[in-house]
């Protein structure tokens, strides 16, 4: 993140930190998913799990959002969908990749249709894993992000290691 | 009228026409025609009443066998016809449209086309429907032969979507791929003249991933697991049709209390399922307090499943030949007690969607479907019986535990969006009923009986309601580890049909609610939808067309 000896950058560079940390919006983008995790997310904005009350919204526009939640393998058709999404979104952007599919391709690895999982189109900040995660289990990867905006650092995920099961 | 009498009938309708017949099961039979007689034997099936064309499978024999058949399946009740037209495998086959008869039968042309290379002479848009644009020519993904090397994007001059345009003095509004509410992507080009459209389109295959392929790679246990992943929301759907066609095949006899735990699941599923597409419409109309309310009384349902099968989604009950968790005192309890919140709960929203004045406008009258015209168009499930058509799997052919826990249907004679919320919420109630009788008389027996590795050769046809109408499968074994062809047709794409020729006439504020009220699983999340104003054209995601529908409707 920005860093400038300026007081002023200093001062404002804490108000925008502020305002990310506590309103992170977001954008859910399926390019491929069986909708299962799809659901569980709609389910964590859902008075139940309410996610809301870290101030994450869901955003339908690409050009408001703050952090990208994609789930399922990337098909061929979605590919360029997804990419257009990414690309835009306003700097910084953090991405988030839910579920067995989107971190490995999953069931679906080796399909003709799918070009691969999440982080061989998009740069990745976080991983969920499940399939699907639990609503619990996507609300503590958010969370984990957000420690990281507020520290003012990007993540460094552990790539989770795949095996050769396609 | 009983199943034999059913065949008999439609071997009478077909007998000017057929080549062969054959009576692979005691509910099937299987009618060889030639190619140019289809159109002929189609319309002597629908002039017979001999039921409705459920799905068109194509299937390749192989290289050694040096033919393809299409096998076109009618369903009607318990009976299935298959009309199966042989195809050379050499060349460009090709087959006579019938679209102009069953006009959902494009898409299923669209689909045998693109997957076959069969080339169906006449149907109303042969465009890809499920492959993605950059597929190469002359590579089919379900030929035998099929090689995923051949695949390789090609670089194409097609314009990848169309963005926004004029149509002579009309206006394409695209919609889609991207919709944060719902679920699958799809893309959907209506042609609005002002406000009011005249014309719609769609294309899939954004998540389009290759499953009936993949099938083909994996052994029949590990199948199990990827047809679950077709849908997260009616997984169990999938496997309750996959391992009862399977059964069938292999001749394993399912104990009834492995069956009668399959219903019951399958009725918490529609539960979930139904109070999911109440949130989701009730949203799409502006009424997002009723969203709220439905999701948390569906994380009651969720509970429970998680409850009973350790998992909230893909639950992973069935197996072959039984199911894995059982249902004890504890259990039924608790099921008892969901069960008495949740009752409580949908009288009080089938009291809102029925009285709201405010709600009402968004529905009553809207996208009126007669009973003629859901048969014309293939309506399934819900969408059906909201139009007074019976279309229920559950009743035409019981299978399963429906054999002894027989349901009610629930219809209604309106066909508009109101009649889809009073069907599908009283639905719910009988469900609840079910499954409380369920509980309370679960049959003695195993779990699980054995499963053999191998399958005998066969084909099969396993039917079973998913809760947004019948889902489908063709299920052919050639004595392997593997299935040979898994064919697979959802609920999901009969009712397009009925959408998109509804949509035309209609106010494009309407769509939103109209398209999520058939309860579609596709995820329409974007995008840029361009509307054409008096002032110019204007640029709207599909967000803001929501809102400009809530708008719309509030300034009246
Ligand atoms: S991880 Fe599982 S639940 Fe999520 S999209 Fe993939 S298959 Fe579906």
């Amino acid at each position: 993140m920005i860093t400038t000896p300026n007081f002023i950058n200093k001062v404002v560079t804490g108000i925008t930190t502020w305002a990310r940390v506590n309103s992170p919006w977001i954008i859910h983008f399926n390019s491929g998913s069986c909708n299962g995790c799809d659901i569980e997310i709609l389910a964590t904005l859902t008075p139940y799990y309410d996610i809301e009350r870290f101030g994450i919204k869901l955003k339908g526009s690409p050009r408001h959002a703050d952090i990208l939640v994609c789930t399922g393998p990337v098909t061929r058709q979605a590919r360029e969908r997804l990419l257009r999404v990414y690309e835009q979104m306003p700097e910084p952007k953090f991405v988030v990749a839910v579920g067995s599919c989107g971190i490995s391709g999953g069931t679906f690895a080796g399909c003709y249709n799918v070009v691969g999982h999440i982080d061989e189109v998009l740069p990745v900040d976080a991983y969920i894993p499940g399939c699907p995660p639990r609503p619990e289990a996507i609300i503590d990867g958010v969370v984990k992000l957000l420690n990281h905006l507020k520290e003012g650092t990007r993540p460094q995920p552990i790539r989770p290691e795949i095996g050769d099961h396609a | 009228m009983n199943t034999e009498a059913r065949l008999q009938r439609a071997k009478d309708a077909l007998a000017p026409f057929t080549r062969e017949t054959f009576a692979p099961e005691t509910n099937r039979l299987d009618v060889v025609i030639d190619a140019g007689d289809l159109t002929k034997a189609t319309a002597a099936m629908l002039a017979a009443d001999c039921g409705y064309l459920s799905a068109i499978t194509g299937l390749d024999l192989g290289v050694e066998a040096g033919y393809m058949e299409a096998l076109y399946h009618f369903c009607d009740a318990a009976a299935v016809t298959s009309l199966r037209v042989r195809l050379s495998r050499e060349g460009q086959p090709e087959i006579d449209s019938v679209a102009d008869q069953v006009p959902v039968a494009s898409f299923y042309e669209r689909e045998l086309s693109e997957m076959l290379g069969v080339t169906v002479v006449g149907t109303p848009d042969p465009t890809h429907l499920f492959l993605p644009d950059d597929w190469p020519d002359g590579v089919f993904p379900n030929r035998r032969d099929f090689k995923i090397e051949d695949a390789a994007p090609v670089e194409r001059d097609v314009p990848k979507i169309p963005e926004q345009g004029r149509m002579g003095n009309k206006f394409i509004v695209p919609i889609g791929p991207q919709h944060p509410a719902l679920k699958e992507p799809g893309h959907f080009e209506f042609a609005v003249d002002g406000e009011i459209i005249t014309g719609a389109r769609m294309r899939l295959g954004y998540v389009h991933r290759g499953i009936e392929k993949a099938t083909e790679q994996r052994n029949w246990i590990q199948n199990l697991y990827l047809l679950e992943r077709i849908c997260g929301i009616c997984s169990h759907t999938h496997t309750s049709a996959y391992a009862m066609g399977v059964e069938k095949l292999a001749q394993v006899e399912v104990s009834p209390r492995a069956l009668a735990i399959r219903e019951l699941i399958a009725g918490m599923e529609r539960i979930h399922s139904h109070l999911l597409w109440l949130g989701v419409v009730a949203h799409e109309a502006g009424f997002d307090t009723l969203f709220m309310y439905s999701w948390r009384d569906r994380e009651t349902i969720m509970n429970l499943l998680e409850e009973i099968t350790g998992n909230r989604v893909n639950y992973s009950i069935s197996v072959l030949g039984g199911v894995k968790q059982d249902i004890g005192p504890a259990e039924s309890k608790s099921i008892h007690k969901a069960m008495d919140y949740l009752e409580e709960r949908i009288r009080y929203y089938l009291d809102i969607v029925s009285t709201d004045a405010m709600f009402l406008q968004r529905t009553r009258g809207i996208g009126t479907m007669t009973r003629d015209e859901a048969i014309l168009y293939g309506a399934l499930g819900p969408t059906a019986r909201a139009s007074g058509l019976v279309r229920d799997v559950r009743l035409d052919s019981p299978y399963g535990a429906y054999k002894h826990f027989p349901i009610s249907i629930v219809t209604d004679e309106r066909g508009d969006l109101e009649a889809k919320f009073a069907v599908r919420l009283k639905e719910l109630l009988v469900t609840c009923f079910t499954i409380r009788t369920l509980v309370d008389n679960l049959p003695a027996g195993d779990l699980t009986v054995r499963f053999p590795r191998k399958v005998p050769a066969g084909e099969t046809v396993s039917r079973v309601e998913a809760p947004r109408g019948e889902a489908f499968y063709f299920i052919k074994s050639e004595g392997g580890e593997s299935p040979t062809r898994i064919k697979i047709r959802t609920p999901s794409l009969c009712n397009w049909t009925s959408v998109l020729n509804k949509a035309v006439g209609h106010q494009l504020a309407d769509m939103p609610m109209m398209i999520s009220g058939m309860d579609p699983c596709f995820s329409c999340n974007d995008r840029m939808v361009t509307v054409r104003r008096k002032n110019g054209s204007q640029t709207m995601s599909w967000f803001d067309l929501r809102a400009y529908g809530i708008e719309k409707y509030k300034s009246r």
